[in-house]
């Protein structure tokens, strides 16, 4: 059973400049209570700085933050009553762990009793029964990250924060994390804004997810949307992975456009997004896992196959067309393409995308 | 490491251990020469007697001395751990220039001549009469004692992670809990071993203190200093053994904060 | 350090305020006793520059300014050899022998200059023990004049400023890579040429440090030359102290002081230059 905790957050044109250099650009942003986003993008795409705005660590240059009803755009961090998880963790190193958790609820004054009982329940629920009297130097790595989140969650915050808190740990012990993460969030149903840069944690752990680049939120949906729908060229590539060919626009109606592909040396009708339009930079995005090769036949597209890599669950080529340009076609089954072998390419209609083209 | 032939490896083990001994060996005079029995020194000693020290303990000017000196080393430290303490974290919130600015002056004390310093301070206290001051002499004592404290609390300040002040803050503490319970626990060994060693820069100072105490703050360098044109008898060495033994004590202290520093790390 | 609300202005505040006692302390206290003082160099009744003309014109203060460099130059010789030699078996010891000779060289520090000038005016008076081991040892008849001279000047002076070029020289030492030598060794060279060529230099910039400090603090040396030295060793400290107490010429005093503090700058400097030269040549 998942209980909603937490409030609705609401940003309003936030900004944030450095003096000339504009870390966010005026963003809109709602997430309902007991939301679990995602914000994913590249360093310096502006969602850590997002995060620390929501945090209170910096004043925004302009916009509004709201929690709840409550406009706290002014009010310092620490009257947020939101919880951080940071990359570090920043555990206090002098303290042991029922200290450090103890620590959010001793700033608010609570009686000794209610703070040993909600320290217990903390331990309890990141599974760590029995730590509090360790010494954080004396946790392992996947260890400190837990007591990282009981100490946030410990005080009840209205907001949870995450700044990429599994950076430090192994692959395989951050696949286990996010599991643990995505279930404690049902069991809790905290308002949680998790930053990461890797987009398939963003898949595994959330319901949306906003993508940003240069300080802008490039497009809010949820994993399908980003995936069948990516607004622009940036995104295509970025969740997920596409080929992406130069497309003159040379005409669009009602959702689809036809365009001329110099690499592919002829011309494409496909869905396009809304922004494609004549003379005005776009793109044709096509997925590696969409990309079919065939031999035999001379017609259409062909290419040559320039290289064969095999990558566990599927293998991947790459072809070479005449134009010089190289694709990515990824498949199942091997059959008898090898390199230097020429294949015909081909798409299912629907899988090809025209979008509109973002210098990232 | 590099393996020189033995006859020169035991060669400069040898003169190492010469060395060494040179170092330490002289220093310990002071203590042989202090249980004189006779007025002159001679040592060793023809006749061993703790008479001198009497003489010490009994005469009230060093006695005196011995006073002035605790209580304007205590001065020095009370007025320099604080104003030190505070300076280590401004600067430690500083950015660049203005930090690099501020450093050169707190370590300036330590850099221009003592005899120099020393003289133009005189000469301001005479300009302004407060030679002689309790007060002058505390404020100079801790201007020395100040770059020793900003560089130990500096230190120590270098080993705290901001991210911890930030999380604090995010925990709902405000600016007096945080330093509190974050920073001063990391700050008060560097602020310890500034203490220690504002209080032993001003017992042993002598320098300045020739200068600008005068009879009824005389400190027991001073006395000593003095007293050593005048007459050579052993109580110059009972005072001086009073004063190193104080530096041992220290010292001592010094070491165990160190060792207990380590442990909690 | 928390507050969100104006961090630029309000933090600039609190860390001015942080700052605030320790800068009026050391301006007031220091800062401008100092410029008042030095100040008093230019209102001699001769001229602005008269002081500077008397220093240089008469003959006795020119043989004390140069007493004090040559002074200070042998110290650093002489503490640069004795030093050698400790802070070479320090660097190639370790545990508790190790910690045995670096309490040994630090202590000295912790004990006042005037406790250790002192040590030595016992030691080297003419009754005292070193001349009674030179005459038992048949080195001399007569008891030597070891005190109120320049020997009795340099002895103390080597053994108050020694922990401040072993420690340095240790420094440099210790941080050599021992792998160095043994390549050095591989390559073909002899010991004294692997010695000579890349142990030596290694250890300059921890040479080159302590002297500089030694130099520096010996030029500027009261107390023990005070007390160990007689008519024919002053130094600068001595001339200005002199300046003030027996003719109440500060204006002298300020120029003396002067050239004091020019001859730390200038040689601070070049200290600098060189020791960054040498850091960038033997890069580790």
């Amino acid at each position: 059973m998942s209980k909603t905790l937490g409030l609705p957050l609401k940003l309003q044109a936030l900004t944030k400049r450095y003096g000339a250099v504009t870390a966010l650009e005026p963003t809109d942003l709602e997430i309902g209570a007991g939301e679990f986003l995602t914000l994913l993008g590249p360093s310096g795409s502006g969602k850590t700085t997002l995060l620390n705005l929501v945090a209170g660590y910096t004043g925004p240059s302009g916009g509004t933050i709201t929690i709840g009803t409550r406009d706290v755009t002014h009010v310092a961090a620490r009257h947020r009553n939101i919880g951080m998880v940071f990359q570090s963790y920043a555990l206090f190193p002098h303290m042991t762990v029922a200290q450090n958790l103890a620590y959010g609820l001793e700033a608010r004054k609570l009686p000794k009793a209610e703070i040993a009982m909600r320290v217990e329940s903390a331990l309890a629920l990141v599974q760590l029964e029995g730590y509090g009297g360790r010494r954080i130097q004396h946790m392992s790595g996947g260890q400190q990250q837990r007591v990282a989140v009981a100490r946030a969650l410990v005080i009840e915050p209205d907001v949870l924060l995450m700044d990429e808190p599994l950076g430090a740990l192994d692959r395989q012990l951050r696949r286990q994390v996010q599991l643990e993460l995505r279930r404690l969030h049902l069991k809790h149903g905290r308002t949680t804004i998790y930053v990461t840069h890797d987009q398939e944690e963003a898949l595994v752990l959330s319901d949306r997810i906003a993508v940003m680049a240069n300080g802008r939120v490039q497009q809010l949906g949820t994993s399908m949307e980003l995936y069948a729908r990516p607004t622009n060229s940036f995104i295509a590539g970025f969740v997920g992975e596409s080929n992406l060919l130069e497309a003159l626009v040379t005409e669009v109606s009602d959702g689809t456009a036809r365009a001329d592909i110099p690499a592919l040396s002829c011309g494409v009708t496909a869905p396009a997004i809304a922004g494609v339009a004549c003379r005005r930079p776009a793109q044709l995005a096509i997925r590696p896992e969409h990309l079919k090769l065939a031999t035999g036949t001379a017609e259409g597209i062909t290419g040559t196959i320039s290289e064969m890599t095999h990558l566990g669950g599927f293998t991947q080529f790459g072809v070479t067309l005449p134009s010089g340009a190289v694709l990515i076609s990824r498949q199942v089954e091997r059959g008898d393409l090898a390199p230097g072998i020429n294949v015909r390419l081909s798409w299912e209609p629907a899988h090809a995308l025209i979008v509109p083209a973002e210098n990232i | 490491m590099n393996r020189l032939p033995l006859g020169w490896r035991i060669a400069t083990n040898v003169a190492a251990m010469a060395v060494l001994a040179f170092l330490i060996a002289p220093i310990l005079a002071i203590i042989p020469a202090s249980f004189n029995k006779a007025s002159f020194i001679r040592l060793p000693p023809a006749a061993w007697s703790t008479l001198w020290y009497g003489r010490f303990i009994n005469d009230p000017e060093w006695l005196r001395a011995l006073w002035n000196s605790l209580q304007l080393a205590s001065l020095a430290t009370l007025i320099a751990v604080p104003v030190g303490t505070l300076a280590a974290l401004g600067l430690a919130r500083s950015r660049a220039a203005g930090r690099l600015f501020c450093s050169a002056l707190f370590i300036a004390p330590m850099v221009v001549p003592i005899i120099v310093v020393s003289v133009a301070i005189y000469r301001s206290a005479l300009d302004v009469s407060m030679n002689g001051t309790l007060l002058a002499l505390s404020l100079s004592h801790a201007v020395l004692a100040l770059p020793f404290v900003v560089i130990s609390v500096g230190i120590s300040l270098h080993a705290v992670n901001p991210a911890w002040s930030l999380a604090a803050a995010g925990l709902g503490a405000g600016p007096w809990r945080i330093f509190r319970t974050i920073t001063l626990p990391h700050v008060m060994p560097g602020m310890v071993g500034g203490a220690v060693f504002s209080f032993m820069t001003s017992f042993d100072e002598a320098v300045l203190t020739i200068f600008l105490a005068d009879y009824s703050t005389t400190t027991l360098p001073v006395k000593l200093w003095e007293t050593v044109r005048l007459e050579f008898t052993p109580v110059l060495a009972v005072a001086a053994v009073v004063m190193t033994g104080l530096s041992v004590a220290l010292f001592v202290l010094v070491q165990i904060v160190i060792r207990q520093t380590g442990d909690k790390a | 350090m928390t507050d969100s609300a104006a961090p630029g202005r309000w933090h600039r505040l609190e860390t001015g305020a942080l700052l605030a006692p320790a800068l009026l302390l050391v301006i007031l206290i220091f800062m401008l006793p100092l410029g008042r003082f030095l100040s008093l160099a230019f209102t001699a009744p001769g001229g602005t520059f008269a002081t500077f003309q008397v220093l240089s014109e008469s003959t006795v203060y020119r043989r004390i300014l140069l007493n004090s460099f040559v002074i200070a130059l042998v110290v650093t010789l002489i503490t640069a050899a004795l030093a050698w030699p400790l802070a070479y078996l320090m660097a190639r010891t370790r545990g508790a022998w190790f910690t045995l000779m670096m309490y040994g060289v630090m202590f000295p520090l912790w004990i006042s200059i005037l406790v250790r000038t002192f040590s030595w005016m016992l030691l080297l008076e003419r009754q005292g023990p070193v001349n009674r081991l030179i005459q038992a040892l048949g080195v001399s008849q007569t008891p030597l004049p070891l005190l109120f001279n320049n020997t009795g000047v340099l002895i103390g002076m080597v053994h108050v400023l020694l922990p401040y070029m072993v420690i340095p020289l240790y420094g440099s030492m210790s941080r050599i890579d021992p792998r160095l030598m043994q390549a050095s060794d591989g390559l073909g060279a002899g010991l004294w040429q692997s010695f000579r060529r890349i142990w030596l230099p290694l250890t300059m910039p921890g040479l080159a440090g302590g002297a500089t400090f030694v130099f520096l603090l010996s030029l500027g040396f009261y107390i023990t030359p005070t007390l160990l030295g007689g008519r024919s060793s002053t130094m600068v400290a001595t001339l200005i102290v002199s300046f003030i107490t027996e003719q109440f010429n500060w204006p002298m005093a300020a120029a003396a002081s002067i050239v004091l503090l020019a001859a730390v700058a200038v040689l601070m400097l070049v200290a600098a230059r060189f020791l960054r030269v040498d850091k960038g040549m033997f890069a580790r």
